[in-house]
């Protein structure tokens, strides 16, 4: 049950973050080509900021993207926690 | 959903010996009565001809044989154990199909479609990637122009007509699917596999791995894929070009793949039935 776990919270992490940053790319691409600042963040925590300084474009990625793998991999180890019990109680049953 | 005028195949691979039917890449066995052995023995030829000849050999109404052949031969390639040969009528039996799905539609069903299985070479990398590419070409070829029709229209809707996105859309979606199965075809270098395509959905059947071989597999798909969408998104960030994160996008969305929302991701954790 503990592998279990461990594995879906790498994996979950992984995906979360893997997608976080894509969609954090997306927006930074499209505040670029449109010549925009943009600053997304929950709380104190930032996710993407881009902004400009003349013809210079800055993009950032924060810290922000950490905390959606962590959270992603949370979600992922619980949901497989819950899976992982069924399918045990499901093995029992004759 | 089988007719009279199909023929089935024994998938590569799959063979009959002594009473069971031996399925030699997922190392598997049924067993297969008289009757089974009988039909199999007439492999290859209309299922119509099959049935009449069951019909004859056991005194049985040719009408009854034919719907014990046709569900037996149903059941064997929803096993992925035998490969519909369907010569002729591939269009007439399309649009029977759609004519089944549309007065099934009200209750949310969807009839069912018939099973491919093609044999993979897993010897070497390049050897299994090849065979999966061969394989899933048209398929990847249809996603990737539907995908790309899909943005055009979006894009013409939204009063800015585009080539660029369409095409790197449609070839992140098409080139995808086909890296994805390809990784996992990869990672089962030098096991026995196969590919089975059972609708919209790809799956490669291969022979009992390991634990961690069976989560690497599952994992080298996705994985793949994701890592190569996460790339171009970056190079799209870090260059400025909105068309390399067009076509990042859809490869990083592989990257639910690893989630126990999918197959792959639950089979990495364990937890396959």
């Amino acid at each position: 049950m503990r592998a279990v776990v461990v594995r879906a919270f790498a994996l979950g992490a992984v995906a979360a973050g893997l997608l976080g940053y894509a969609l954090a790319a997306a927006v930074a691409v499209i505040a670029q080509s449109g010549g925009r600042t943009v600053d997304v963040h929950v709380g104190p925590l930032v996710l993407v900021a881009v902004a400009r300084a003349g013809a210079t474009t800055a993009t950032t990625f924060g810290s922000g993207l950490l905390a959606v793998a962590l959270l992603g991999g949370v979600v992922n180890a619980l949901v497989a926690a819950f899976l992982a019990r069924r399918l045990r109680r499901l093995r029992r049953m004759p | 959903m089988l007719e009279a005028s199909d023929r089935i195949v024994l998938a590569d691979g799959v063979v009959l010996r002594d009473g069971r039917l031996v399925d030699g890449v997922a190392c598997t066995s049924w067993p297969v009565n008289a009757t089974g052995a009988f039909v199999l023995a007439r492999q290859g030829r209309v299922l119509g001809d099959i049935a009449e000849n069951v019909a004859a050999a056991y005194a049985l109404p040719v009408e009854r044989a034919r719907g014990d052949v046709l569900a037996f031969a149903w059941q064997l390639n929803r096993l992925a154990l035998a490969n519909v040969d369907r010569r002729a009528g591939r269009i007439r039996h399309a649009a029977t199909w759609l004519r089944l799905a549309v007065r099934l539609a009200p209750a949310g069903a969807v009839p069912p479609l018939t099973v491919r299985r093609r044999p993979l070479d897993t010897s070497t990398v390049p050897r299994a990637a090849v065979g999966v590419g061969r394989a899933l070409a048209s398929r990847c070829a249809t996603l990737a122009l539907t995908a790309a029709a899909l943005v055009a229209h979006v894009g013409l809707v939204a009063g800015r007509p585009s080539l660029l996105a369409p095409g790197a859309v449609g070839l992140a979606v098409g080139a995808g699917i086909a890296a994805h199965e390809a990784g996992h075809a990869a990672a089962l270098r030098g096991v026995p596999s196969a590919l089975v395509m059972r609708g919209s959905r790809v799956s490669v059947v291969h022979a009992p791995a390991g634990a961690a071989r069976r989560a690497l597999v599952a994992v080298a798909g996705p994985a793949v894929v994701a890592a190569v969408g996460a790339g171009l998104l970056a190079a799209s960030v870090a260059l400025g070009a909105p068309t390399l994160a067009a076509a990042g996008g859809p490869a990083a969305l592989h990257a639910l793949g690893l989630t126990v929302l999918a197959s792959d991701g639950r089979t990495a954790c364990g937890l396959s039935s």
